[in-house]
């Protein structure tokens, strides 16, 4: 017996594992919004409203700004001239360009303040001229650097997918070549742009490594300074949710300019426009232009810490510290891959339950580290609040902390986190595979399990591996949720680059800093030649 | 074309998709061996669902769909589709993208020679030389081409076409017409083709069917079914018509242009007289009944628009004519191409 739906529905079968999904990224936020709103909470709050929390809301807002106009910009600008110009190096710059998602913006701000402070290189080059990087604007700068690649990326493929005769159409209309770019090409892009900046956005927003070396006090530093400092959970998810607040606001901003306009054009048909040939002046500005945010976010602070690293003794515990990065991003990336995997398969079922399972993934990703680490301390410490008195009733003892204890807790976090971000690449992986191609195979005689081994497995496997690529780097780069999270004497490489770091010894976060990026460069590649590929 | 042995035969064949649309409302319909037979229809006929339904890929909730003697659906049973062996052409083609043109081709059949088999279906289609191919690097009449090889390769009871030529430019579509009909017929195929181009379905069809609204209207060879259409919705699916109401006196319906025979229908009854455009023959005449209000060339033949008190109507009529706008002119009728069915 076999079931078959309707032309557009495909059968899909993996419900439970996208619900299982669902709720592991909604849980944590679930969690600390019924902490936040229905316990009683001290004084702190009242008292941080009353002095800190305006400069925690103004720099936040500050350094979102800048990281957002700064990554526009760059993003923009270079998915531009890599879609629609021709000039040498352009395919490899393509892929390239993507790298710096692999340095955490933490280790590009240690580099630049020990570049820029007082009485640093650049300081003593440029005689005191050369401003020092740091606060609201440095940490913006920082996050423009790193995390351009998300506009380029989206900006890129936006540009490369414009048919040619919209802006065609308006160059017959009388409008200069220029004009019609500034009027067709662009506001077609938009949508791709904002999605873009709403995710430059969110990621400054949650970040701690940062902000907190270049001093500059956005909400993320008050809520982990509520939960280390003054120990109180209450306190911690209230922040919480003024920070998923603003990150709902961002991301509903971003879906309120998409709603109505669509890039696309509709008939379907799609003539590419033709790419314009730079030579000689022009193509070595626009090299020099895709060349500046490589050295600036990647070359140049990489170099450094190289630099930093040769000039002081390794620190030891780095082999352990590393040990446990790869092992925690791994496992994450593993179950996020299935995890994403299985809910792209059933959205393909097209039932409400199985949309509602992915669009609850997907919050998952709009929910700061430090945000969903607090709730997964709610939701353990309440789990073991629950079994407690049972187990000592049973064996008269405590129950043993096992479970805020351990990297399972750190595991449920970044999962929580980026699962979301294992979904969509696995959805457009599936996507690949139309209804006519299931039905064609299945005309010629494949059965269930050949469909799935030979049709749909070599057309999603590079899709799937790349998304859990993607989550292993964000889980390298993490720190906030694994500060607040990791079990005693548990290092990860991005825990001693900070401590070194916040202790002022440069020298010796250089190693563990540049280990990062290093181990992240190899997938980070393959993710970004998965993206940039033709025929994807 | 001896043998006109049914092969397929559905019956009663229905789905809906929801509630108060029914895609296939009792559809029936027989395809003889060897034979093509096009599936005519508006989007939205029901054509497609019933093509799925044939190949297994769309559950009936009633009605059957038997070959031979075994039935792939009925009340109790829906064989799944990889046990049917039907081909079937997508109308997205729907090649393996990761695969290459012999690999797509080769993927429906099975034991150690399938490659060879593949690569002279290939052949066949004269497509030898761009086996490696992947299916992105082919033109769009090749990529047809193998799609039409990859089901024809396992030998099938019954081939399926789906809107094969759609998406492909007028030159290109009416030369892979051609060929796709010839290739059918060296194979001896039974194909069934869906279409909703009229002039494409009697080009290619032995057997012709109407479809509208989820059930078969009229079946016949195509020149039958264009010169005696059941009804005027089947007329209007073949092409311009031009539909007077009237009641049948002395075994004759009544038109603006007089009389025409009743077709066999009994005095008193409503009656519909279609009548092709080139039934018109228009003459110049002062004192005519007729004005022209409108002449356009197409080709071949001119279409005058004309009027009288009562009406307004479209002739079709050979080039060169001396008729222009504004021009007086009387009508005959010439009753080949008029046919009286019930209103």
């Amino acid at each position: 017996m076999d079931k078959a739906g309707s032309p557009s529905r495909l059968p899909g079968r993996s419900s439970g594992l996208a619900v299982l999904a669902a709720l592991v990224c909604a849980a944590p936020i679930l969690a600390v919004a019924w902490i936040a709103l229905t316990r009683d909470s001290g004084d702190y709050l009242q008292h941080l409203a009353q002095t800190r929390l305006p400069v925690y809301l103004t720099t936040s807002a500050l350094v979102a700004l800048v990281a957002g106009g700064g990554a526009g910009l760059i993003g923009t600008t270079l998915g531009w001239l890599i879609a629609r110009t021709d000039f040498p190096g352009r395919k490899t710059l393509s892929w390239v360009l993507i790298l710096p998602l692999a340095v955490p913006a933490y280790v590009a701000a240690y580099a630049w303040l020990d570049l820029s402070q007082a009485g640093g290189p650049l300081d003593a080059v440029t005689d005191g001229l050369f401003p020092t990087i740091r606060g609201g604007v440095g940490a913006g700068l920082m996050f423009a650097l790193v995390l351009y690649p998300y506009v380029y990326l989206l900006a890129r493929d936006t540009f490369a997918s414009q048919s040619a005769d919209a802006y065609n159409a308006a160059r017959t209309l009388g409008a200069g070549p220029l004009t019609a770019f500034w009027r067709t090409s662009l506001p077609m892009a938009r949508p791709a742009v904002a999605a873009g900046l709403a995710l430059v956005a969110m990621e400054s927003l949650a970040d701690y490594g940062t902000v907190s070396h270049l001093g500059a006090p956005t909400l993320s530093i008050g809520l982990i300074r509520a939960w280390s400092g003054a120990g109180s959970l209450v306190d911690a998810a209230r922040l919480s949710l003024v920070l998923v607040f603003i990150a709902l606001v961002v991301f509903g901003l971003e879906r309120a300019q998409r709603s109505r306009a669509r890039s696309v054009n509709a008939s379907g048909r799609h003539k590419p426009a033709p790419r314009l040939a730079l030579n000689g002046g022009p193509a070595l500005a626009a090299m020099a232009a895709c060349l500046t945010p490589l050295l600036l976010g990647m070359i140049i602070p990489l170099g450094r810490l190289v630099w930093l690293a040769a000039h002081t003794e390794t620190a030891t515990g780095l082999a352990a510290a590393s040990l446990h990065s790869l092992t925690l991003a791994g496992i994450t990336a593993l179950i996020a891959a299935a995890l994403g995997l299985a809910t792209a398969y059933s959205l393909r079922s097209r039932t409400t339950i199985a949309t509602l399972a992915a669009r609850a993934a997907g919050l998952g990703y709009a929910v700061p580290g430090a945000v969903a680490a607090v709730g997964v301390i709610a939701i353990l410490s309440g789990t073991q609040a629950l079994i407690d008195p049972a187990w000592r009733a049973l064996t008269g003892e405590v129950f043993p902390i096992l479970l805020t204890g351990t990297g399972a807790a750190l595991v449920f976090a970044y999962l929580s986190r980026f699962a979301a971000a294992a979904i969509s690449p696995s959805e457009t992986a599936l996507a690949r595979i139309t209804p006519s191609l299931d039905g064609a195979a299945r005309t010629l005689g494949a059965t269930r399990r050949r469909r799935v081994w030979h049709i749909h497995w070599p057309l999603i496997a590079a899709g799937v591996t790349s998304a859990g690529l993607l989550v292993f780097v964000e889980v390298l780069k993490e720190l906030p949720a694994t500060m607040i999270l990791r079990p005693f004497n548990y290092d990860t490489l991005a825990i001693i680059a900070h401590n070194f770091a916040s202790d002022e010894r440069l020298g010796e976060a250089a190693m563990p800093s540049l280990l990062i990026p290093l181990v992240a460069l190899l997938p980070m590649i393959f993710v970004a030649r998965y993206l940039s590929r033709q025929d994807r | 074309m001896a043998d006109t042995r049914t092969v397929l035969s559905i019956r009663g064949a229905e789905r809906r998709y929801r509630a108060d649309h029914a895609a296939l409302a009792g559809a029936d319909l027989d395809l003889h061996a060897g034979r093509i037979t096009a599936l005519l229809g508006p989007s939205g006929s029901g054509k497609s669902t019933l093509l799925r339904a044939i190949a297994g890929l769309e559950r009936l909730e009633a009605g059957s769909i038997c070959l031979g003697g075994t039935c792939w659906n009925d009340t109790a049973t829906h064989v799944a589709p990889e046990a049917r062996r039907v081909g079937m052409v997508f109308q997205d083609y729907a090649l393996f993208p990761h695969m290459t043109a012999l690999a797509n081709v080769a993927f429906g059949l099975t034991g150690p020679d399938k490659t060879t088999r593949a690569q002279a279906q290939l052949e066949a289609a004269e497509l030898g030389h761009r086996a490696k191919a992947y299916p992105h690097e082919l033109s769009g009449g090749e990529q047809q081409r193998v799609a039409l090889a990859r089901a024809l390769a396992p030998q099938p009871s019954v081939v399926l076409l789906d809107e094969p030529f759609s998406g492909l430019d007028r030159r290109l579509r009416a030369e892979l017409r051609e060929r796709t009909i010839d290739t059918l017929r060296t194979a001896g195929t039974t194909a069934l083709i869906v279409t909703h181009d009229a002039e494409e379905a009697m080009a290619v069809a032995d057997q012709l069917a109407l479809m509208d609204g989820g059930r078969i209207i009229q079946t016949g060879p195509p020149d039958d079914v264009w010169m005696s259409p059941v009804s005027a919705t089947a007329a209007r699916l073949l092409g311009d018509v031009e539909i007077i109401e009237s009641q049948v006196t002395d075994g004759q319906a009544k038109t603006p242009f007089g009389p025409v025979d009743a077709n066999g229908f009994d005095d008193g009854q409503p009656v519909s007289v279609l009548i092709r455009p080139r039934a018109f023959t228009l003459s110049l005449d002062p004192d005519g009944p007729c004005t022209i209000t409108r002449r356009r060339s197409a080709g071949p033949h001119l279409t005058h628009r004309f009027a009288s008190e009562i009406g307004e109507w479209t002739a079709q009529t050979p080039a060169p004519s001396p008729i222009r706008e504004g021009d007086r002119v009387s009508v005959e009728l010439d009753p080949a191409y008029v046919r009286v069915v019930a209103a």
